[in-house]
Order: structure tokens, then sequence, then C-alpha cells
């Protein structure tokens, strides 16, 4: 095994486990600090595709903003600290069965599939070659993108606002 | 580059009016007050204006933004459906007690509106995987805060809330179904997309597990089962001109997106000896199969379930599942036919569905309840309203001489056509149980005695104007159906398609 697989599977650890925690984890806190470790596993693969802009993305936006984000959320809202999430497991056979089922066929499909795959060598800095994209070829995704935006912003405000009794 | 994007700009002015209108809305909205219906009267302006930009652009067939999306009939088709909706659906809330009780969120009302039609116009033309996935998230997440609208009522919060989670699953199936095909093919446009699937080097498992996470995606958007479960509860909680909106508008972009997606990716361009109109799928993928299996589901729960609703809201919400059901029989046949039977479907249920919930609103705001039991000789109490209201069931039932007829009529002809006997038989079986709980209604009102001391309803002028303009195409194009065979027959044509 070269370097490159031992840091790929490292960060693919890395990302599962966190994710485990994530989804298994009844203390909220906990959960939002393995999700701090998922985002970073993920950052880190797109390393190793040469992916620097979106690695940087990735930490910027996620880990740096969103995450805090939730953290406080956390911390700010009254009585979520000690909660208990009421997380009970219901119909645990069909479930297995369904999971196994779907996981067996995914797992197969990746395996024998030939993915489509480029020859083309990886791009140095792909930061300019994505700016110049998201005004050319994708600029109607782009700028609808901000629209979507503005639509949850608006809808974010609707719901959160505090109304007086009429 | 610059020519290009200047040029598709000036094919993009229907969206381009929405999403200037929406901001309108909520500048306008902000400076005149916010109790002021302003907003609502800049979101009518603004749709009806778009609406009429997109009929100039009848005829056009072009791809715009390299290709994100086209201008083609057949998108024009759905953005004039769309359009038409939307406008009934603002008139409808003028006059709506749910709306008109809040009005301080008419801004977010009014702006929200022109957002969801912004999306609907462009899932009607998405051609590239990306495109689409936007247009679906900017339809769902303005209909996800609309169906919480009023936050005072706790089902509309409760819809607002199982919406969201649905809609959340559903789209991470889809992004997921989407993620596969794009490592399958390489591309997100779907004439590449086609293009790849063509040369036949494609690993038939993988695309298959793709597509039904994709059609996930679509089903959410249609309520086709196994992924209604939201319809019910968000078409009961959400205010009735929200869910009228999206029992009609929302359903035919899903299908339009749908129908262009599945033609468009997985069509057999070179197959050879098909009949006039008829296409192929790519070999072996047979799709249709599976889009068959749906629809025989789709309509079967929908119409045994509706059966044993007392709320008229939730019975509609079971008979819109029935009727996606009906309209994806149209898509299982592969043929051109089907394809205009499905539009020829829509535009006859784009009155018959909204008539429907519009007397249900109307009903409301006088009695405040939309239980089967409210409806109890209200044939004796408002005539006018409760013939509208059989019209509109019996044609929802599908009994001549309404236009319900036409469509059924169309898609049974189209299905025969194909030779896909047992599924008209289903689709047919499913229509007489449809007829049981859509004339329980019409007894209630015709043949149970009114409770006592029961006053006449009265409805104020432009209410009756409004169900009387959705009345009378119901029953004429029962009559004089071919202008819409007409128009749906000229708008199957999609752009770089035979």
């Amino acid at each position: 095994m070269d370097l490159y697989a031992v840091v790929f599977y490292a960060f693919a650890f890395i990302t599962l486990a966190a994710g485990a925690i994530v989804v298994f984890s009844r203390n909220i806190v906990h959960a939002a600090f393995a999700l701090l470790f998922a985002f970073f596993g993920v950052a880190g693969l797109y390393v190793l595709l040469m992916a620097d802009f979106l690695a940087i993305t990735q930490l910027l936006i996620y880990v740096g903003g969103i995450l805090v984000l939730v953290l406080f959320g956390v911390m700010l809202t009254s009585n979520t600290i000690d909660v208990q999430m009421k997380t009970s497991t219901i119909q645990t056979f069909p479930a297995v069965l369904i999971v196994a089922a779907l996981a067996g066929t995914l797992i197969g499909i990746f395996w024998s599939t030939d993915w489509k795959t480029t020859t083309d060598p990886p791009i140095q800095a792909t930061a300019p070659k994505i700016g110049e994209m998201m005004l050319t070829s994708y600029l109607l995704p782009f700028e609808i993108a901000s629209v979507v935006l503005l639509v949850a912003l608006v809808g974010a405000a609707m719901i959160a606002r505090r109304e007086k009794k009429a | 580059m610059i020519e290009q994007i200047l040029h598709s700009l000036s094919l993009f002015l229907p969206e381009t009016t929405l999403t200037v209108f929406f901001c309108a809305a909520i500048i306008v909205g902000l400076v005149a007050g916010r109790t002021s219906r302003a907003s609502l009267y800049v979101a009518l302006i603004g749709i009806a204006l778009a609406t009429w930009f997109a009929i100039q652009q009848a005829g056009s067939s072009e791809g715009i933004f390299t290709g994100m999306v086209v201008v083609d009939p057949f998108a024009t088709f759905f953005k004039l459906l769309i359009g038409m909706s939307a406008i009934v659906i603002l008139l409808f809330s003028l006059y709506s007690a749910e709306v008109q009780s809040t009005a301080h969120r008419h801004i977010e009302y009014g702006s929200l509106l022109l957002a969801m039609t912004l999306g609907m116009f462009l899932m009607a033309g998405s051609t590239n995987l990306l495109m689409m996935v936007l247009a679906i998230e900017l339809t769902s997440l303005s209909s996800y805060v609309l169906a919480g609208y009023t936050r005072e009522a706790t089902d509309s919060s409760e819809a607002s809330l199982k919406y969201i989670i649905y809609g959340a699953v559903s789209t991470g199936l889809m992004l997921y179904g989407v993620s596969i095909l794009f490592g399958l093919t390489g591309a997100t446009d779907f004439y590449n997309i086609n293009r790849a699937l063509a040369t036949g080097s494609v690993n038939a498992t993988a695309l298959l597990v793709a597509t039904i996470m994709i059609v996930a995606g679509f089903g959410y958007k249609i309520s086709a089962v196994p992924f209604h479960f939201w319809t019910p509860d968000v078409y009961e909680g959400a205010p009735v001109t929200i869910t009228a909106f999206l029992s009609v508008a929302s359903k035919a972009a899903g299908f339009a997106l749908m129908m262009r997606f599945f033609k468009t990716c997985f069509i057999d361009a070179n197959a050879l000896g098909l009949p006039a109109g008829m296409w192929a799928s790519l070999q072996g993928f047979e799709w249709n199969k599976l889009l068959a299996i749906l629809s025989v589901l789709t309509m079967t729960l929908g119409n045994l379930v509706a059966v044993w609703q007392n709320n008229l809201k939730r019975l509609l919400a079971y008979s819109s599942i029935a009727h996606a059901g009906y309209m994806l029989m149209g898509v299982v046949v592969l043929s051109d036919k089907g394809l205009a039977a499905v539009l020829i479907y829509f535009i006859v249920y784009l009155f018959m569905n909204l008539g429907a919930f519009y007397v249900v609103m109307l009903v409301a705001n006088k009695t405040g309840s939309e239980d089967i039991d409210t409806y109890k000789g209200l044939g004796y109490r408002s005539p006018l309203i409760s013939v509208a209201m059989v019209v509109f069931f019996i044609s929802l039932a599908g009994i001549p001489p309404t236009a319900g007829f036409i469509g059924k009529l169309f898609l049974f002809a189209a299905l025969l056509d194909a030779k896909w006997i047992w599924l008209a038989v289903v689709g047919a079986l499913n229509s007489v149980i449809s007829l049981y709980y859509y004339v329980r209604v019409v007894r209630n009102m015709f043949l149970r005695d009114p409770e006592r001391n029961a006053e006449p309803v009265v409805f104020s002028a432009p209410q009756v104007v409004i169900v009387l303009a959705l009345l009378i195409p119901t029953i004429l194009f029962g009559l004089f159906y071919s202008p819409i065979v007409e128009l749906a027959n000229a708008s199957v044509v999609m752009f770089g398609m035979k």
C-alpha cells in the first residue's frame, strides 16, 4: 500500500466513524462535535482528489461556519444540552432486512460497475477555472442558486419571527 | 460567450420577469406596510406578465444557457398551465378567509408564490441534472414555507414539518441517484447522458438503482405511491389555496420534468421499424415497466383510501394521488399519443381540481369546517355552488359530458393503441371505485336534509364569477374538445427529439 492509499483510508475511516457517532449518539453536543470530524474527513478526501478549492470551501463554510453556528444554536437554546433525545428503534427486523438488501445492492454495484473515469491530468489550481465556469457555462445554476438562498432566507425569517398576538 | 448569454437572456424573459417581481413583491410590501395586500397584487401582475411572455415563446425550440434549460413547445405548454393555475390561486387567495386573516404575512405569501412559480417554470424546461435538482429545490423550499403559512393552526405547522422531512429524504435519495448516474455516464446534460447510455457499456443494475432513486424525487413531487405519505397531512394542514396549488401546478411541473427526463435520457434514438409517434426505450432498460407498477400502485391505493375519508381536503388529497396514477399510465406507453393524453388530462385537471378545491374553500370560509357532514343538505342552502361541486366531482370521476371524461378517454385510447390492455383495465376499474367516494359527497349535498334552522349560504359576486370561470370550461371542454387536443398534440414536441 502506498502512502496515498494509507492517507485515503485514514480520512475515509475518520469520516465514517465520526458519521456513525453523529447518527448513534444520544447526546446532541457529542453529535455536533463528531460532525466536526466528519466534515474534516471529507475535506481531506477533497485534498486527495486535488480539489483544492472545494477542500478550502468545505473547511471555511462547513467546519468554520455552519458547525460553529450549530454549536451556538445548541448552546443558546435552553435545555438542549442535557436533554436525552428520544431515539427508540421500532420495527427492527424489517428495517434490518431492507437496510441489508439496500447495502448489499449498493456495494454490489459499486464493486462491479465500470465507472466513467477521465485520463486528463489533474488541474493544478482549480479556483480560477471554477470561477470562470460559474460565469460562463454554469451561469444559470449559479444565479438560480442565489434565488434559492433568498427564498430560504425569506422563509426562515417568516417561520422564526416572533409575532405579537393581534 | 457574451453574445450567447445575451441571446439566452432574451429567451429567458418569463423567468427573469418572475425573479424581478419576486424582489419587487418584497420591496413593495415593505413600502406599503405590513397589512397591505400590495404584495399579492404584485405577484398577480408578475405571474400574469410571465405567463404572457411564455405564450409569446410558442413555437420556438432552442437550448439556452449552454443547454441548462430549453425553450420548446413542451416547456411552454407547462409554463402556461403553471402560470394559469398560479393566477387562479392568487385570485382564490384574495377571497380566502385563511389567507386574509394573516394579513401581516402577505409579503411572504406573495413573494414565495412567485418564487415557487419560478421554480416550476425552470422544472418545465430543465435539461441538465444540476438545473433539475436546483429547480426542484427552489419549488420545494417555497412550498415548505407556504404549507406552514397559517402558523397559528397547529396542523399547518405539522404539515410544514412533515413536508420538509419527507422532502429532505426524497431529495437526498434523488441526489444520490443523480451522482450514480453521473458516475456511469460522466455527463449532467440529458442529451449527453443519452449518448453515453446508447453506447451500451453501462452496467444495467447500477442504472436501474440510480433511476429508482431519481424516481423517488419525481414521485415525491407528483405524490406517487410509495412516496405519497406526506400528501394527506400536508393537503389537510396547509391553507386550501396552497393545497390547490400543490395539487395542480406542483404536480404538473413534476410530470413535465419526469417526462422530459425519461424521454430524453432513455430513448433509443436509433430504433428502427417503429410506427410514427412511437418511441423505444434503450435496449435492456425498460423503465416504462417500472412506471407501470408505480402507476397501478398509485391509483389503486389513492382510490381505496379515499373511500374512507370524511374530511374533504383529505379526500381530495387521495383523489389527487389517484389522478397522478392515471396520468402515469400515459407516460408508460412510450408514444406521442400517450404524452399528448397526459397534457390533455392536465388541462382538464386544472379546471376541475381547482374548482373542487375552491368550493371546499368557500364552504370552509362560511362554516369553518371541511367535514363531509357540513355538506349535508348544502344543495338546498346554496344551489349554485352545490351544482358546481357536482359538476367538478363527476368530471373528476370521468363521466360524460364533462371534460374529465375526455381526459380519461384519450388516456385509455393511448393505452389500447400501444396494447397495454391490462393497465387500461386496472385504470377503468379504478375509475369505478373513485365514483363511489365522489358520489358520497354529492349524496350528502342533495339527498340529505339540512340540519334544522340552517340558513341559506350566500356567496359574493366575485366568488361566484370565479366558480363559473372554472365551471364553464369543465363542461365546455367535455363537448368541444378539439382545441385542447390540438394544443396538446402541438405541445408534445421536445427540443432535440424527433
